[in-house]
């Protein structure tokens, strides 16, 4: 989207070089002494693009120095006791437009909370591996209220994405704030769910820049998730999702996240690092129990043999953050509302269980022949109760 | 003096006739080879001098000038070496112009006088206008195939001089084609253990003509059940069989030892075959590809998302027409290629993506393997089946399923049945004939109704459902009436099984 404005106005996230800037009809640029007009964050925001930032040398910088000192030194290589660093940040500070960069943010409708400045959400101010910045689309206020956080792979089942949609939309409508990752699988069905409660607005913590959807096929999910509640990255504008920045990306949304829920997660899944950092704070982290034949299952199931608190629906969840307190009702199915199978339906239905089993297997399990078998899953699907995906048969839960 | 020998070339997989004119006169001596040979043919001349020196004939030092007439087509192979010997023979009179009247020669010539074979000798015979042939011994069942000449063989330019000068009488003629029986023993499908639906598929695929996509783990018997189609297929017969006996000579392929090709073909190319190989062409020489060597019978594409998505998408054209065209600046060539395409394919790279979640792959290395199917190459296939790895217990000791024999008996049955509807198999119905061939029963309708309504069925999926559904009829003996379990059946046998991009 960067490369969509005027001419001679530098492409977020990759510093234009001063000739190629100053050759354009482009307002003068003075690099020494930026115009007064410009805010403290536009500061933040260059110094968040310099090479080798990461989130500990930023907040060192923004602890010991105003933004603008910070930028002032850096142009002048005084910024870091080492000369080395010192000098690969004044280089490349050299080639940098603030006045243009911060003009890119406004277009793009990118706010940001610097830390140490107002408006930084507290919750990360106390934290002791606080974000020097978040670029943000949409209300910080969505910030506000209570936050769980719904993690898990991206590879998942029919099952971990109903049960996070579930989740997602029940606790949204119970007015608790989705704090996830907006990726494929569980993140993405989490936000979905919160979406369709239309309840309390998702948080949304991304690894790539706030500007670079990914991945690409979630772009709807993600401006609907920017226009109803918050999208937030550490990242500056136009970050390519680089790997090591989703394990940096995951302790902020457990700083973030009062209560995080683990759907479903693969042996060595990306959820460990949520995990990991959510029990760093003394955070609750629950898990959704799954099969254990189910290798997306394998990670919630190893934690609740740890003795995690196990999140079987919203309920649970929301008796964890306090807010219902456990009665007779909390966990009670939902009313059945689908109509009940015939005789060799239900065979059909007791064959496929809760596993996903292909037309071969239901055919060997029930002894029937392969016509019968079909009749009787189209009568289900119809009904509601099975649905098929690329040639294997799965049951629907109820709901 | 002046002879002309009748011979034939080939294009593509049609022989063509060509007139040898031999001209000796006096003069230099020397050797012109005129009309548009390709550089294999022009080299005859160095073949004939040799071979006529070791066989004790003479070699004019005289002026000859031969011509392959008509001079706009382009002579290949070999083959013209026999007609251009004889007729040097007969223009310098050392046979007399009788004693080959009505004759056509075919055939290589080595240095030493042998006669050899050549590739395309069944369309090239067949192209002929002649009483007699004389072909090198090695092609003597091919030629006779054709049936119309009597066909003489020779085993060297000696012994054939001999006979054409009466001196010797001719061999005995080669046998004629001997009846039609399939020679080679072929996998059996008791074989196969488990895979109930897998053995549906295939049967209903040789039923009705159906194309059938494959895809499932490593080791779940893909490939085990595309070998065991072709013997499902009823044996090829009549025009088919001399049909599919021409395209495999002229490929240079050798013939069953009965000569006419009887078991339909089964190709299953390498996924490193180039667009030229699978579709057919070549600079050289026009060569049918596999998908020619494929006419009627089955064109098996193993690891079919291995292949490049160009050579595929070739496929797409010859699989609705029948024919390919094959369109070359030299020339441009029909080749039949009515073939039944098998697909087989893992769901991702590492063949474990299913609903379990065990894949291994990056996102990006899924889709890039499914991109290589297209849509409307997926859309062709009317049967897609996923196969699971068997039952342990299936593979070691469970029941033998039915053999190929019986299976073949139901495909046989149904295949009459769709020839009694005016067409070769159930997959050629028109949609216009399908609501008086195929009328639905009305819980058929309701079943296909719904899936419309929830747009998982299109509109030409709609007809293909049909189609098929009419095949699982025909093969459980039912009447005109398709029933809900037959439609039941197509739908479950059409599978979405190439993970499309899945919205979280």
């Amino acid at each position: 989207m960067g490369s969509e404005g005027p001419p001679g106005l530098p492409v977020p996230g990759r510093p234009k070089a001063v000739g190629a800037a100053s050759s354009a009809a482009s307002p003068a640029i003075v690099h020494d002494a930026p115009s007064p007009g410009l805010p403290t964050e536009a500061f933040v925001a260059a110094l968040a693009g310099l090479p080798a930032m990461g989130h500990r040398r930023l907040v060192a910088i923004l602890r010991r120095w105003s933004p603008e000192e910070a930028w002032r030194r850096a142009v002048e290589g005084e910024a870091d006791d080492d000369p080395c660093l010192a000098a690969r940040w004044c280089a490349a500070a050299g080639e940098v437009d603030v006045d243009g960069l911060w003009r890119s943010h406004l277009r793009a409708g990118v706010g940001l909370l610097a830390f140490g400045r107002p408006g930084y959400p507290g919750v990360l101010a106390d934290d002791h591996q606080p974000p020097g910045v978040l670029f943000h689309r949409g209300d910080p206020a969505a910030l506000d209220g209570r936050r769980v956080g719904i993690v898990g792979t991206r590879r998942c089942t029919r099952y971990g994405r109903e049960v996070a949609h579930e989740l997602g939309r029940d606790l949204s409508a119970s007015g608790v704030r989705v704090v996830s990752g907006l990726a494929a699988g569980v993140d993405g069905a989490a936000h979905a769910g919160a979406l369709a409660a239309g309840g309390a607005p998702p948080i949304a913590v991304v690894g790539s820049g706030v500007d670079v959807v990914y991945p690409r096929r979630n772009s709807q999910l993600w401006a609907d998730v920017a226009a109803a509640g918050l999208l937030l990255s550490e990242a500056p504008l136009g970050a390519a999702p680089e790997a090591w920045r989703f394990p940096v990306r995951n302790r902020v949304i457990a700083a973030l996240s009062e209560v995080v829920v683990v759907v479903e997660s693969h042996a060595h899944g990306g959820s460990r690092y949520t995990v990991e950092a959510a029990a760093e704070r003394s955070r609750t982290v629950m898990a959704v129990p799954g099969s254990i034949r189910s290798p997306a299952s394998a990670y919630t199931n190893a934690l609740l043999a740890d003795g995690c608190a196990p999140a079987r629906d919203a309920t649970d969840v929301l008796v964890a953050l306090g807010l219902v307190t456990a009665g007779p009702g909390a966990g009670e199915p939902r009313p059945e509302q689908r109509p009940s199978p015939g005789p060799v339906e239900e065979s059909v239905l007791d064959a496929l269980g809760w596993d996903p089993a292909s037309l071969d297997g239901l055919v060997l399990r029930t002894g029937r022949t392969p016509p019968e078998v079909m009749v009787a899953l189209s009568h289900l699907e119809r009904d509601g109760l099975v649905a098929s995906r690329q040639g294997w048969w799965e049951r629907l839960a109820n709901g | 003096m002046l002879a002309t020998i009748p011979s034939a070339t080939l294009l593509g997989v049609e022989g063509r006739r060509v007139a040898v004119e031999v001209h000796v006169s006096s003069g230099l001596p020397g050797f012109t080879l005129v009309g548009h040979p390709d550089p294999v043919c022009r080299e005859a001349r160095d073949r004939v001098r040799a071979a006529l020196l070791s066989s004790g004939l003479p070699w004019p030092t005289k002026r000859v000038t031969v011509n392959l007439a008509p001079g706009l087509l382009r002579k290949v192979g070999p083959g013209l070496d026999l007609p251009i010997a004889v007729g040097l023979l007969v223009a310098t009179g050392e046979l007399e112009a009788e004693a080959v009247a009505g004759c056509a020669f075919l055939g290589e010539l080595g240095l030493d006088g042998s006669l050899r074979r050549v590739p395309g000798v069944v369309p090239m015979v067949g192209a002929l206008d002649a009483r007699a042939v004389v072909v090198p011994v090695e092609c003597a069942a091919e030629a006779a195939v054709v049936g119309r000449l009597r066909v003489r063989a020779a085993g060297r330019l000696a012994e054939l001089v001999a006979c054409l000068r009466g001196h010797d009488p001719w061999p005995d003629s080669p046998p004629c084609p001997p009846g039609v029986e399939s020679s080679t023993p072929r996998p059996d499908l008791a074989d196969v253990r488990g895979q109930p639906v897998g053995r549906t598929a295939l049967e209903i695929s040789a039923a009705g003509g159906h194309h059938l996509l494959l895809s499932g783990p490593p080791g779940s018997g893909k490939t085990m059940l595309a070998r065991r189609l072709p013997g499902l297929l009823p044996p090829l017969e009549g025009d088919d069989a001399l049909v599919a006996t021409t395209i495999r000579s002229a490929a240079g392929q050798s013939l069953p030892p009965g000569g006419l090709v009887v078991d339909p073909p089964f190709r299953a190319p390498h996924h490193g075959a180039s667009s030229v190989a699978l579709i057919g062409g070549g600079t050289a020489w026009m060569r049918p590809g596999e998908i020619s060597l494929a006419h009627l019978g089955v064109l098996f594409l193993d690891e079919m998302a291995e292949f490049p998505r160009m050579v595929l998408d070739a496929l797409r054209q010859p699989l609705e027409e029948g024919v390919v065209r094959v369109c070359r600046a030299r020339a441009s060539v029909a080749f039949p290629a009515r073939f039944l395409l098998v697909g087989a394919t893992n769901p991702c790279p590492c063949g474990e993506a299913g609903p379990e979640g065990r894949c291994r792959c990056t996102d990006a290395a899924r889709e890039r393997y499914n991109r290589r199917l297209s849509g409307p190459l997926l859309d062709r296939f009317d049967l897609r089946v996923v196969v699971s790895r068997p039952d342990v217990a299936d593979l070691l000791g469970g029941p033998p399923g039915e053999s190929t024999e019986v299976v073949a008996a139901r495909v046989a049955e149904a295949r009459e049945r769709a020839r009694s509807r005016g067409v070769g198999c159930n997959a050629e119905l028109p949609a216009g004939l399908l609501d008086e061939v195929a009328p639905l029963a009305p819980a058929a309708l309701a079943v296909l109704e719904h899936q419309l309504r929830v747009g998982a069925l299109s509109g030409r999926g709609l007809h293909r459902i049909r189609r098929v559904a009419r095949t699982i009829a025909d093969l459980a003996g039912a009447g005109p009436v398709v029933d809900e379990a037959h439609v039941c059946l197509a739908l479950g046998l059409r599978a979405d099984v190439v993970p499309s991009e899945v919205a979280a």
